[in-house]
Order: structure tokens, then C-alpha cells, then sequence
């Protein structure tokens, strides 16, 4: 078997020496291979991102460019260069497909951030919405205190004008009372309270125990209205002299004054005036007429003090 | 370096012709005649395929993935006619095809799923911006 396999190997050489003497051809489909290899290995984002992917294509490119050194035939080195392409262009891919993949995960981180963002936001629009709202809340709050506070002032204010107005309503009626109860009659000249004949005995000028006691219910109403004055008048019948009953007339008004005077009603608001016959008030010519004549009368001045004369 | 060249190598010269075909015509029946079936290769070809249907690769990478199979389907027909070489180098590609339509699946993937996000967010800025006017 010596020389079968001398020969042998003198053919495969003469075959390698064939092969390995001519320059290998180019070949489109390699170079286009190297190209892209070249492209992708220049992009950094394909580079860093699918490194592993890329060495795959480096070993089919080294592969494809060894069976074209070795001049091996162009189906091969086809099938080698479209090998390398192929490898390219998965590196390619991956290297999308990440991208993408970081896309999303930061997407997340800003989606998570603009919510957060968003949140703040709400909660700080919330807090400043809150604090206008208190202070909104604190002036309303002074505001009703305030009101409160003159609601107050208008209550009492409000309460004293009732007491006055009650007590002037009280005066006045109490007045009225009083008036009522001295039997006052309203005329042109102001109140006339009529003291009859039967409260002084006759032809006498002190006062009974029921003039006296008319006399102290007038006491105390001009007490109790010190701006009145009061004039009084004294009257009788026709019976008898003018001049004693002018005499008569004229002491007993001063009785009445006396009198008053002594339950402390100031001498200076009393005056008295006799007017004897004159200004009957009923006819002499029958009993009951001359009693009513005799009498005294006491005018009420005005809340002023005034009296008009007769 | 091995003295001793690749079946393949003969097998190129084979198909090259020239001057040494007649010369090696022996050496070469006997060397095309001792390349191994590429089961294995088939083996890792037809799952690559099933990996890029897996992945996706009919909705994203249908051509890639057609081609793949399709080269498979060849690289099957050459094994049981016996050519080899034929059968591994369809295989082979077969496999770097299928690869390529996975990878391309992935990316439009992850792409898409980007996409919606950046959506996403657009419209939250435009909320927002809404709501502080």
C-alpha cells in the first residue's frame, strides 16, 4: 500500500497546489457579506447590544472567508456568505428587540414618574385648595364672630330701646291710669280734675278724708311728672254774698294747694285762684245744680308746664 | 494545519471541474461517499423552525419563516435521496432563516409593546397638561 498511497498523496497535492496557485475570484455575495458585517460592527447600538449574535457572525464570516482563500467552490462560499448575512442581520434584530425592550422599561420608570408627577400634582393642588379653604373658613369664621358681635350690640341696643319704649308705655299708660283715677277731664285749657263740694264740709274750706285722699292721688302724679304745674280753682254757688263766697272760693283752693304741698309737690308748680260764682257749671235754681257748682278745680298743665288762661 | 483536506473540499473541486477532475475523480467518489449524514443538523434545523413558530415568526416573520421551511422540506427530500452535503447545507440555512424570523418576531414584538407604551404616555401628558391649565 506504500505506493497507493505515495500516489495518493501526489494528487492531493498536485490538487492543493492547483487550488492554492490562482488568486481566489471575488465573489459578490462574500463581499456583500463584509460589508455587512462591517456596517453592523460599526453601529454601536448592533455592537454592545447583541455582542453574542455578532460573534456568531464573525465565525460565519471568518468560515466564508476561509473557504474562499482556500479557493473553494462559489456554491460554497455563497453558502458561507449567505450563512454570514443571515448571521448580520439576527444581530440586527436583537439589537432592535432590546432597544425596544429598554424603551419599555424606561417608558415604565416615566410612565411611574409622570404619575407620580401627576399625583403630586393632585395632592398639591388638594393642599393648596385645603388651605384656601381654611382661610376661607377663618374669615368666614371672624366674620361671624364679628356679625355675632354686632348682632350683639343691635340685641341690646335693641333691648334697652324695648325698655325704654316699655317704660314709656308703662308711664303712659300708668299715666292714663292715674288720669283715670283722678276722673281728669280733657279740656281746651289741658286735664281739669274736679274735686265736688263733698269733700269739704259746708261753707267750710278744709278738706274731708276723701278730698284728702283725692288730693294725694294728685300728689303723686304731679310728683311723678315734675314738669307739670298745676292752677287751682276754687268755685261756688249763688248762695250768699259774692264776697264771701269769693272768700270761700279762694280758701279752699288754698286748702287744696296746702295740702298738696304737704305731701311735697314744690309750692312753686302750684297756683290757686278764686273765682267765687263765677263760671257755674250748672244752674243755681236747683240743689243739685248748686252742688255741682261748688266746687274746685284742678287744671293739669302740659308736659311744658303751660296753662292757657280762662 | 491538517494535510489532509475536507471531504468537501474534493466534493468543490468535484463541482469546479478542471484539470484535476479526472485525477481525483477516484479520490473523489471515495470522499463524497464518507460524508455523515447531517442528522444532527437536521436535528437542530427543524427545532430552530419550531423555536420561530413559537416566537411568533408566522405573524411577524412569515417570509422569513416560509423560507426557512421550505429549505428544510428540501434539506429532508436530499437525505433520503442520500446527497449529504446538499441536505447539510439546506439544513444550515434552514436554521440561520429560522433564527433570523425569531429574531425578527422578537424585535416587532418588543417593538409594538414600546409603541403602545410611548402611546401610553402621550396621553398622560396630555392629561395632565389638561388638568394644570
Amino acid at each position: 500500500m506504500n505506493i497507493s498511497r505515495t500516489l495518493s498523496m501526489t494528487v492531493i497535492a498536485l490538487a492543493v497546489m492547483a487550488g492554492c496557485s490562482t488568486t481566489p475570484s471575488p465573489n459578490a455575495r462574500l463581499d456583500e457579506a463584509r460589508s455587512n458585517y462591517r456596517m453592523a460592527q460599526d453601529d454601536p447600538q448592533t455592537r454592545d447590544m447583541a455582542s453574542a449574535e455578532m460573534r456568531q457572525a464573525s465565525d460565519a464570516l471568518n468560515k466564508a472567508n476561509d473557504a474562499w482563500t482556500r479557493n473553494e467552490s462559489p456554491a460554497e462560499v455563497d453558502h458561507l456568505a449567505y450563512l454570514t448575512k443571515q448571521r448580520v442581520l439576527v444581530a440586527q434584530e436583537v439589537a432592535r428587540q432590546k432597544n425596544a425592550e429598554l424603551a419599555v422599561t424606561q417608558a415604565d420608570a416615566a410612565r411611574d414618574k409622570l404619575r407620580l408627577e401627576a399625583r403630586t400634582n393632585e395632592a398639591d393642588t388638594a393642599q393648596r385648595s385645603a388651605e384656601a379653604s381654611q382661610r376661607q373658613a377663618a374669615s368666614a369664621q371672624r366674620q361671624a364672630a364679628a356679625s355675632q358681635g354686632q348682632a350683639e350690640v343691635s340685641r341690646q341696643q335693641a333691648d334697652a330701646a324695648k325698655q325704654q319704649a316699655d317704660a314709656a308705655l308703662a308711664r303712659s299708660s300708668q299715666l292714663e291710669a292715674q288720669l283715670r283715677d283722678l276722673n281728669a277731664k280733657k279740656t281746651d285749657r289741658g286735664l281739669v280734675v274736679t274735686l265736688g263740694d263733698v269733700l269739704f264740709d259746708t261753707n267750710q274750706a278744709q278738706l274731708k278724708s276723701g278730698g284728702v285722699r283725692s288730693v294725694e292721688k294728685l300728689g303723686l302724679f304731679l310728683k311723678q311728672y315734675p314738669q307739670r304745674r298745676a292752677l287751682v280753682e276754687g268755685f261756688t254757688d249763688s248762695v250768699g254774698s259774692e264776697g264771701t263766697n269769693q272768700d270761700l272760693s279762694a280758701r279752699r283752693a288754698d286748702a287744696v294747694r296746702a295740702a298738696l304741698v304737704n305731701l311735697g309737690v314744690s309750692g312753686d308748680r302750684i297756683a290757686t285762684q278764686g273765682y267765687g260764682e263765677a263760671y257755674p257749671v250748672a244752674g243755681n235754681d236747683s240743689a243739685g245744680g248748686r252742688q255741682m257748682n261748688r266746687r274746685v278745680e284742678i287744671v293739669l298743665s302740659a308736659e311744658d308746664g303751660s296753662i292757657a288762661p280762662r | 494545519m491538517n494535510i489532509y483536506p475536507t471531504p468537501s473540499f474534493y466534493c468543490s473541486i468535484a463541482r469546479l471541474g478542471g484539470p484535476a477532475l479526472a485525477v481525483s475523480a477516484a479520490i473523489l467518489i471515495a470522499a463524497c461517499a464518507s460524508t455523515p449524514p447531517p442528522t444532527d443538523q437536521l436535528a437542530v434545523s427543524t427545532a430552530a423552525v419550531a423555536s420561530a413558530v413559537g416566537a411568533g415568526g408566522s405573524q411577524f416573520a412569515a417570509a422569513d419563516l416560509k423560507t426557512a421551511r421550505d429549505k428544510l422540506d428540501r434539506a429532508n427530500v436530499a437525505m433520503t435521496a442520500k446527497d449529504y452535503e446538499l441536505a447539510r447545507s439546506l439544513a444550515q440555512e434552514a436554521q440561520v432563516d429560522a433564527r433570523l424570523a425569531e429574531a425578527r418576531a422578537n424585535s416587532a414584538k418588543a417593538q409594538k409593546a414600546a409603541d403602545e407604551l410611548e402611546e401610553g404616555r402621550r396621553v398622560l401628558r396630555e392629561e395632565m397638561d389638561r388638568k394644570t391649565k
